[in-house]
């Protein structure tokens, strides 16, 4: 089975970085592709419990959906999350503070994780 | 003509985009045995390459396709 990475480095700051690489993640899952997130530097603000409910990911009409939605459809899928604790403690979170289902790794694991993949993809 | 190919499931994707009519599609041919046909009906114009692209890496074959009015279909067999 192939396999993706996707590295998110984007945060509640900036919703409109929010989804990508959620919505690529989630349809290499509908393609039965193996596929991760490592939601790093700002990445794991979008995952504090509470958070992705009330951020919009920001459309041109003005309708645009909460990033929780997509959220839940990547993890319904089995793609998986995983953050580190330095980016954590970079926005003073535990892994307590985050959303069910946020697989917690180190450094070493997601430069295994990187080498195994066949494409790493950063956002 | 591809309505020759008398499809055992329906999936209504038109109005809705990326990534939805994939993971959609996806979500059907999990439901599916070996053999049937679903066919897709899809009016995001990225789904033209989108549904190769799926059907390239996941193996079930477009076994017919179409489009009119703005609307793609797609006559896909579960491998």
């Amino acid at each position: 089975m192939a396999r993706l990475l996707y590295v998110h480095t984007g945060g509640v700051n900036n919703p409109e970085r929010s989804a990508t690489p959620i919505y690529l993640a989630t349809t290499a899952a509908a393609m039965d592709i193996e596929v991760g997130i490592y939601f790093t530097v700002n990445g794991p603000t979008l995952l504090r419990k509470g958070v992705a409910e009330s951020l919009i990911v920001p459309k041109h009409d003005g309708h645009g959906a909460p990033l929780r939605r997509f959220i839940d459809q990547a993890l319904d899928l089995g793609v998986k999350f995983y953050v580190c604790q330095p980016s954590l403690d970079l926005h003073g979170l535990t892994h307590a503070d985050l959303i069910d289902g946020v697989e917690m790794i180190g450094g070493a694991a997601f430069n295994d994780m990187a080498l195994e993949a066949d494409r790493v993809i950063c956002f | 003509m591809a309505e020759a190919i008398a499809p055992d499931r329906t999936l209504d994707c038109k109005g809705l985009l990326c990534p939805m009519p994939i993971v959609k599609l996806s979500k059907a041919v999990k439901e599916m045995s070996s053999g049937e046909v679903v066919l897709m009906e899809a009016t995001d114009p990225g789904s033209v390459p989108d549904v190769a692209a799926w059907s390239k890496q996941t193996g079930n074959p477009i076994v017919s396709q179409d489009q009119a009015g703005g609307v793609m279909r797609f006559w896909i067999r579960k491998a």
